[in-house]
């Protein structure tokens, strides 16, 4: 069971590499967060009940639904549905998150550790490659933002697996994400998405020299 | 909360200056009682009393700067910069007295929410391009950084240790998996260099620079940016004991020599005078970088570094900020006749041009003459080679821009319109802490020295 999560989860970063619709970035983003739940439902077993009631709750309620409504709302105010015309070609992109997945299998076969399971490892550097390769090779303002959840989503991943010793790095992580959804997407976005309309980051170009 | 609430500009100002004697008051706290730990995340250890001392003495110039910036009762934005600052400053004072791991990099988190208020206080599509890089990519290195926290806590699992305390750190990093302290030490370091103005992630400081207020400006180049090395520091410190020091000292070097190239070669195309300022202060962490990643003389030199460029940029982002409003723009090739205009505020530009370019009597001299010194005992000899080819093209663009604000007429327009007057009073702080960086070239006094050893006591190559 716990296996077939971490199969679903590198499967939405491979559908992320390929969408071009804003409006399947925000449901895959809420799949994660859902996934995302279950897998700290059942990895953190040994911390006390509070703490794992705060953890599920956060993944939850701003992972799994906060951050999605935020993201369906900044695509419904600016009416920009797709990814920018000269964007990366899917088929390329898919040929990178590959080699990004075969990367992270060899790296976590390096990275040894016989305190973490090497599956949870390759996940969080796929989701991390997955995520820097949103932001490098996009050109909306919208994808480098869904980029950027995809790498706190790594980053999630990652805190679990040592979660169980140190639980409040976890509550930091949580920390990262309210962060993250309150100021990023709730205010600046719209700040944005109300000067630029297109969402391009070439409005974004201006400071120079 | 009450800078927020309070909608009346005087009494702003005064709640203000309340800040400031309570920060003051702190400040004398913490030097009563040094070494010692509060409420168990807190040590007044010598960096943290070092770094506090200086960001009470620039915050205060800072806070007296900013007032002209807000006259009109009818602005409201006053009330979320002051809300913003007292924020941020704080932020600092906590994170410089942190002895955790993970306290840090939320104090850090905290000054990037505040900092960004403050970036975006003049609301202008400038400002708001600038507000946003900033969030974004000191986001993603906030996310770094906790990555490397994460590596670093994993390998320390199976130790016993179950903080994330530099001392506990210190305590066990001769016995870590070398391979997790390399990735960690390297997420921190990029994650952190987002803070500090240093290769990779510099670019944050520069937009932020370029648009923020002045004083906002002194402050994130001073007391952030010794933020940033201090968090770096405190985790190299840490692991100086491990297998992977010698490795680190090499990514130091070659970050520092990066950050100096790439600030070299930026100015030499700078157009705008706050701009101009940032890419020196990525030039000057290039070169504490670089110190502490050789060693020996250097780590003292890296600190002295730090203190008199706090003091020197400061300085000079305070005057740039009257050039500004002498002038009404920041812009170089509109901009001329600065010594004819305001005498006493280009004289302090021109102090601060030489003390900044560590032009003999600066301190700063002394500071980059050991570094030199330290890379020729380490027989460095292609970086030294490097770095002075580049701090040539440094004084080069620097002073040519300067001179050219001081003496020659505007390359664009035909004359200067003059927008406003500074009062010869508001110079005074910038003099104040310009005549102690040129005292510094000839006298450091024994309690500076002191601190700066006791900070760097312990280290290996020391």
């Amino acid at each position: 069971m716990f296996y077939l999560l971490f199969v679903l989860f590198a499967g939405t970063l491979v559908y992320l590499s390929i969408a071009e619709r804003f409006r399947s970035y925000a449901k895959l983003i809420a799949v994660q967060g859902f996934l995302l739940f279950a897998i700290a439902l059942i990895e953190l077993k040994t911390v006390n009940l509070a703490s794992l009631i705060f953890v599920l709750a956060e993944t939850l309620i701003f992972k799994a639904i906060v951050v999605p409504h935020f993201l369906f709302r900044i695509i419904n105010q600016t009416k920009v549905y797709r990814v920018h015309p000269k964007a990366f070609p899917a088929f390329y992109s898919l040929l990178f998150t590959m080699a990004g997945l075969f990367m992270s299998i060899i790296l976590s076969n390096m990275l040894k550790n016989p305190s973490l399971d090497a599956v949870f490892l390759t996940i969080a550097l796929f989701t991390l490659f997955t995520g820097v390769l949103l932001i490098i090779t996009h050109r909306r303002i919208f994808s480098h933002m869904v980029g950027f959840l995809v790498v706190e989503n790594a980053v999630f991943f990652f805190s679990l697996a040592v979660g169980s010793e140190m639980p409040m790095l976890i509550n930091i992580g949580i920390l990262l994400d309210i962060f993250v959804s309150v100021l990023i997407i709730g205010v600046l976005m719209n700040r944005i998405g109300t000067q630029f309309s297109d969402l391009e980051s070439d409005n974004l170009t201006s400071l120079k020299h | 909360m009450t800078m927020l609430i309070v909608r009346r500009l005087l009494l702003t100002r005064w709640l203000m200056l309340l800040f400031v004697l309570i920060q003051w008051f702190f400040n004398g706290y913490v030097l009563l009682h040094a070494g010692q730990t509060e409420l168990s995340y807190f040590t007044y250890d010598p960096a943290g009393v070092l770094f506090l001392g200086l960001l009470t003495l620039i915050s205060t110039a800072a806070v007296i700067q900013g007032f002209p910036y807000f006259v009109s009762q009818l602005n409201k934005r006053f009330s979320y910069y002051y809300a913003a600052l007292t924020g941020l400053i704080a932020a600092m004072t906590g994170a410089y007295m942190a002895n955790d791991i993970t306290l840090v990099w939320i104090l850090v988190e905290a000054t990037t929410l505040t900092a960004s208020v403050l970036i975006y206080s003049e609301r202008t599509l400038h400002a708001l391009e600038a507000t946003w890089k900033y969030i974004f990519i000191c986001s993603v290195g906030i996310a770094l950084a906790y990555m490397g926290i994460l590596f670093l806590s994993l390998s320390m699992k199976g130790t016993g240790l179950h903080d994330l305390s530099f001392a506990g750190l210190t305590s066990v990093a001769h016995r870590l998996d070398p391979i997790y302290l390399k990735i960690a030490f390297l997420f921190v370091l990029t994650g952190y260099s987002t803070k500090m103005e240093l290769f990779p992630m510099h670019t944050v400081g520069i937009d932020a620079n370029s648009v923020a207020l002045p004083p906002v400006g002194a402050l994130i180049s001073t007391g952030l940016v010794n933020l940033g090395f201090l968090s770096i520091f405190r985790v190299y410190k840490a692991l100086s004991d491990s297998p992977i020091f010698v490795w680190m000292n090499k990514v130091l070097i070659l970050a520092g020599v990066l950050s100096v190239l790439v600030a070299a070669g930026y100015m030499l195309k700078a157009k705008h005078t706050k701009r101009m300022l940032a890419y020196s202060t990525l030039e000057n962490m290039g070169l504490v970088a670089i110190a502490i990643g050789i060693g020996g003389i250097g780590y003292y030199a890296a600190f002295l570094l730090l203190v008199l460029h706090a003091l020197t940029k400061s300085s000079l982002f305070f005057q740039v900020g009257q050039m500004g409003r002498v002038l009404g723009t920041y812009k170089l090739d509109d901009s001329g006749l600065y010594l004819k205009l305001f005498p006493t505020g280009a004289i302090a530009l021109l102090i601060g041009m030489l003390a900044i370019l560590a032009i003999p009597p600066s301190g700063l001299f002394v500071s980059e003459y050991l570094i030199l010194k330290a890379l020729v005992a380490g027989k460095s000899w292609f970086v030294l080679i490097l770095v002075l080819i580049l701090l040539c093209c440094v004084i080069y663009a620097l002073s040519t821009r300067v001179l050219h604000l001081l003496f020659s007429h505007p390359r664009e327009n035909a004359g200067i319109h003059t927008q406003g007057t500074v009062g010869r009073w508001e110079t005074i702080s910038q003099f104040i802490f310009l005549m102690v960086v040129v005292g510094a070239c000839f006298y450091q006094p024994p309690f500076l020295k002191d601190i700066i050893n006791q900070i760097i006591a312990g280290l290996p190559n020391y």
